[in-house]
């Protein structure tokens, strides 16, 4: 089948405003797609924004290399805690000026310099104001109490939680129906101390679901809440990635792991079935779930048609996936059958888009993010030889695969500047300086770290503003604070985008913030919050270019600014 | 024809030929009698920095050759499967009829309604549009208020002026919550920050320590704080948005930097076979004769007993408070038109999407009616627009005649509109904004919400007194 055929036969899944009609043609001399919307320009700048620092370390360490991204200072700029491997992590204060340079101080605090790090994620435990930390590491994992100012205290112990003695590589995080905490799920990787290891001995995975405990001391600063009592998920079959997800628009989240099979044996991508109060239960077969192996590496979820159903990107060694339901039988027979449409959509990502080296790829971190602000998600993918696996590419260049009309990712990695010899693994996208742009932060493996601000868009004329966007951050109360589980639908003319709040997946990395939308040429957008208990808000009303502060109850929108230069035209940041 | 009048054509004719061949000198091939409006589309170039008075004119009548175009389907003109809708749109399938006087195409030539009393005027009922989002239903085939809102043309002229006013305000107005916001963020308080501007209140923001602001108080404006002058509602930013929706709307002419390859993924998105219809040189030309359109005047030509009746109706006019909304005059700091401007969103082109190098900075002051605007004790230029660039309540449950839309625009409710600016309307009748009205006594009377006190006092008014403000609002008109 020719080019020309898919993007027919694929098109009219789309439900843009553009329509099949807008479907662009196919290059005369090489047969990609053409592509005529905006390629971000960055411009690597760890070292110059402050950022010096690696995830090193022996075999253990081949895999992990997460960034855990929030603020932890209540500015709203994003900061990062990184993984060291054998390394100490490290976390980094963003000072970056709007719309200027990024500029990162590291923090000298001792509870976030640790070794044996693997990756970390932003959580809200104890829903008070600050966001703490779950870090995975190599041996006990811990859980860092967010405090004031990017203050960490190791709180394990206040939680009652057990950071275990296992290799991890992945968490999760959902709050279930009426809890009022957190449940936590924790990958993790083989059992080193099996007989055997490593082949075969993959360790179970965890699910910690919140124990509220009353404080006998109205005074004390305890955590009300406790993780004392964590359920195996057992099959482990050493996950990379893991994802709690509304996979079938239930209402009702279920966890997806994606396994490394190079060391499970008779292992499979999973899908827990976690019916509140019940013991987790894997899909089988008879649910519908169909058998499938790779080298799970990272999961990003999006809703790529705006069906409400999302779709997986699923990194592997080779061909990347892209997991799309089947809508009939998961919504009326809740049946996870799922297809691979990652030809159709030019994303399979499979070998190195440049340089000589035609040996397949290996895939780690996925995102999908708007990252030219064109309407149309688009598709990161860290990329990197595991260590000196000569099967494969040993240059290997991160993938950016910009959404297209018709559909279809393109490859924009070289001309976007993110095309760098290092092997990458975790990563975080996130506009760093505030200026609607997102920028890219890349942990490497043995590498330093690559920070990649998105400096706008090349033309003719020089670097110039691409789309527009609205950044969104939603707020409840007394619980779940981030809203975790809260779905966005933006809707601009006929066309409807969606997101979720979620926090999981990728490679050891995730994030809390602002939610970031592309506009293209839309200049206000209606939006309308499905909250994580279900409950659909009115439509809010917002301009583009701005930063809205939603809180639930309120039915009317705020505007987050952030510090302005003194530039004598401070509006040209919003427009 | 009368001699001035005939003149006057003559010139016309004149000047549209030079232009004319000055756009189609590139094309030897071009014939007098082609179908094409265009032959060639203008180059940005051509529109970059400050041209001189005589660059400006040659430019301005490439300009007016555009806006008297009409254009065929040779030029681009159809939108098979693309809506009305200002974001690009498609249709599910072809219309049955391509021009309808309805959902559009609705116009061959932009002065096919800008035409009264001359080319850049409003138009008379029969030249109203039908204004739908042209998402849903966009191919409407009824007048009924569910699908659309019918709205008479408005004039253009003084429209450079009334956009630098906007640009000012908006500037200003951002000024004082980006002075409120370094406020608050280093007290540490909540700082009420009240929006004035050239005199025109906006309500006020209450802007957190932290940077959030609540915008809840704010009136007659959009919460991201831009004036948008144009248009009934006060929804379109400049000239040159206005310019892209309308060329689509009523013309099915597309506009590349909206439409283009850019942001849709071809150079034919209304696929009528056509690539690249309308380029940014071609959108550039009909701004600034737009821009460069000469403000209404107070006609002095007029009879004794009419002066005196005039001079009456207005001290009448500010006693009864109509000056409260319609205000006689804005200060205006320069006279620098720089297209593209300053607040335009992405699909209207912007300044840095072109090299510094092609942005164009018109000196509108070169214009021969620059020199008959007065200026205040600080040197500003008093625009007589007789508004305020401000959104009201113009309807209420006793007085409902302008309430008569069911569609909200553009987030803006049904009964807001932006205050109309008085200058020419002794020109343009007829009035309200669907050009239902055809005395200024029905407009005024019109008026509820919040014009209702000054509307009452005026209904109170004496028939004589009445009388004299229709005098005085008549004299306010486009030269001709």
């Amino acid at each position: 089948m020719s080019f020309l055929n898919l993007t027919s036969v694929f098109s009219f899944a789309l439900t843009t405003s553009l329509g099949a009609g807008a479907m662009s043609v196919a290059n005369a001399d090489d047969n990609t797609p053409a592509f005529h919307g905006d390629v971000p320009s960055y411009v690597e700048q760890a070292i110059k924004a402050g950022i010096e620092h690696q995830y090193d370390g022996p075999w253990e360490y081949f895999v992990g290399g997460g960034v855990a991204t929030f603020d932890c200072n209540a500015d709203r700029r994003p900061d990062v805690f990184i993984a060291g491997g054998a390394n100490e992590s490290a976390l980094y204060v963003n000072q970056s000026q709007t719309g200027g340079e990024l500029v990162f101080k590291k923090s000298n605090q001792q509870s976030t310099t640790i070794k044996r790090v693997t990756g970390a994620y932003p959580i809200n435990i104890d829903n008070d104001d600050w966001i703490d930390l779950m870090v995975l590491r190599v041996g006990e994992n811990r859980i860092l109490r967010g405090g004031p100012n990017c203050s960490f205290t190791a709180a394990n112990l206040s939680f009652g939680f057990d950071g275990g003695a296992a290799w991890s590589t992945a968490f999760s995080a959902n709050f279930e129906a009426d809890e009022k905490y957190p449940t936590m799920a924790i990958g993790n990787y083989v059992d080193r101390t099996a007989p055997g290891s490593p082949w075969g001995t993959c360790e179970d995975n965890v699910l910690l679901r919140p124990r509220a405990r009353s404080l006998t001391d109205k005074f004390s600063t305890a955590p009300a809440v406790s993780y004392d009592e964590p359920t195996s998920l057992s099959p482990g079959h050493c996950a990379l990635s893991m994802l709690f997800t509304d996979w079938n628009k239930s209402g009702q989240d279920s966890l997806r792991i994606t396994n490394d099979r190079h060391y499970h044996r008779g292992g499979e991508e999973q899908l827990w079935q976690l019916d509140k109060g019940r013991y987790p239960r894997l899909f089988t077969r008879s649910d519908g779930w169909q058998p499938l192996v790779i080298w799970g590496m990272g999961i990003a979820e999006g809703d790529l048609n705006a069906d409400g159903f999302p779709e997986y990107i699923l990194t592997s060694m080779g061909d990347t996936k892209i997991q799309s339901v089947d809508v009939v039988q998961a919504s009326e027979e809740q049946r996870p059958v799922y297809e691979d449409i990652a030809y159709q959509r030019g994303a399979t990502a499979h070998r190195p888009y440049n340089g000589e080296d035609l040996k397949p790829s290996t895939g780690w971190h996925a995102e999908l993010a708007d990252v030219n602000n064109d309407g149309m998600l688009d598709l990161y993918i860290a990329k990197g030889n595991v260590e000196q696996m000569s099967d494969f590419a040993s240059f290997d260049p991160d993938n950016l695969l910009l959404g297209n009309h018709d559909g279809r990712f393109v490859e924009h990695g070289d001309k976007s500047g993110i095309a760098l010899n290092r092997r990458g693994r975790g990563a975080s996208i996130a506009d760093f300086n505030a200026d609607g742009l997102l920028d890219l932060l890349v942990v490497n493996r043995a590498a330093p770290v690559s920070l990649f601000r998105n400096s706008g868009f090349a033309s003719e004329y020089g670097p110039r503003k691409g789309g527009n966007w609205l950044a969104i951050e939603l707020k409840q109360t007394d619980s779940n604070k981030h809203a975790l589980g809260a779905k966005l639908a933006i809707k601009t003319g006929n066309k409807t985008q969606v997101r979720q709040i979620k926090l999981g997946g990728g490679h050891a990395s995730g994030q809390l913030g602002f939610t970031h939308v592309g506009l293209g040429v839309a200049e206000r957008a209606t939006l309308r919050v499905q909250w994580p208990d279900g409950e659909w808000s009115a439509s809010y009303r917002l301009f583009a270019n701005h930063f809205a502060v939603i809180t639930r109850g309120d039915e009317h929108v705020s505007y987050w600014y952030p510090p302005q230069n003194d530039a004598p035209d401070s509006m040209a940041s919003e427009h | 024809m009368n001699r001035p009048s005939m003149l006057r054509m003559t010139a016309l004719l004149l000047s549209g030929l030079v232009a004319h061949q000055v756009a189609t000198a590139e094309n030897t091939s071009a014939k007098p009698w082609d179908d094409a409006a265009l032959i060639n589309n203008n180059k940005i170039k051509a529109f970059s920095g400050s041209p001189d008075k005589k660059q400006l004119d040659r430019l301005i009548a490439e300009g007016r050759r555009l806006f008297s175009a009409s254009f065929t389907i040779t030029d681009g003109v159809g939108r098979p499967m693309a809506t009305q809708a200002i974001i690009p749109t498609k249709r599910k399938r072809p219309p049955k009829n391509e021009f309808a006087r309805t959902a559009g195409l609705d116009a061959n030539a932009c002065s096919s309604c800008h035409n009264l009393p001359v080319m850049g005027g409003a138009g008379d009922f029969v030249a109203n549009v039908f204004v739908s989002e042209g998402f849903q239903l966009a191919d409407f085939d009824s007048t009924d208020p569910q699908f659309s809102n019918e709205r008479n043309t408005n004039h253009l002229f003084g429209a450079g002026l009334i956009e630098l006013l906007a640009r000012e305000m908006s500037a200003e107005l951002r000024a004082l919550r980006n002075q409120g916001l370094k406020q608050a963020r280093s007290s540490g308080d909540i700082v009420s920050v009240k929006l004035v501007t050239k005199g025109v209140h906006f309500g006020k923001l209450e802007i957190a320590p932290d940077g959030v602001v609540d915008t809840r108080k704010l009136e007659g404006i959009d919460t991201d704080l831009v004036i948008k002058p144009f248009s009934q509602k006060g929804v379109i930013t400049s000239l040159r948005q206005f310019t892209v929706n309308a060329l689509n709307h009523h013309h099915g002419m597309q506009a590349s930097e909206r439409f283009g390859a850019r942001w849709t993924g071809t150079n034919d998105f209304d696929e009528d076979g056509v690539d690249k219809e309308i380029s940014a040189g071609d959108v550039s030309a009909l701004v600034l004769w737009q821009a460069s359109l000469e403000p209404p005047v107070v006609n002095t030509l007029i009879p004794p007993n009419w002066q005196a009746a005039a001079a009456r109706g207005s001290a009448q006019f500010d006693q009864l408070g109509c000056n409260s909304c319609h205000q006689r005059t804005l200060p205006l700091n320069s006279l620098s038109f720089n297209d593209p401007g300053p607040l335009d969103a992405a699909g209207t082109l912007r300044s840095d999407e072109l090299g510094t190098a092609l942005n164009a900075r018109y000196n509108l002051a070169l214009m021969d009616w620059a020199e008959a605007l007065e200026k205040d004790d600080q040197g500003r230029w008093l625009v007589p627009l007789f508004g305020d660039l401000k959104r009201h309540t113009i309807a209420d449950t006793q007085v409902d005649t302008l309430g008569n839309e069911l569609l909200s625009q553009r987030f803006v409710e049904r009964n807001v509109f932006m205050t109309s600016e008085l200058w020419g309307i002794g020109s343009t009748a007829p009035y309200g904004h669907r050009g239902d009205l055809t005395t200024l006594n029905e407009v005024i009377s019109a008026h509820g919400g919040d014009a209702r006190d000054s509307r009452d006092a005026y209904v109170k008014l004496t028939e004589s007194d009445k009388s004299d403000i229709t005098a005085f609002l008549k004299t306010l008109v486009i030269a001709q």
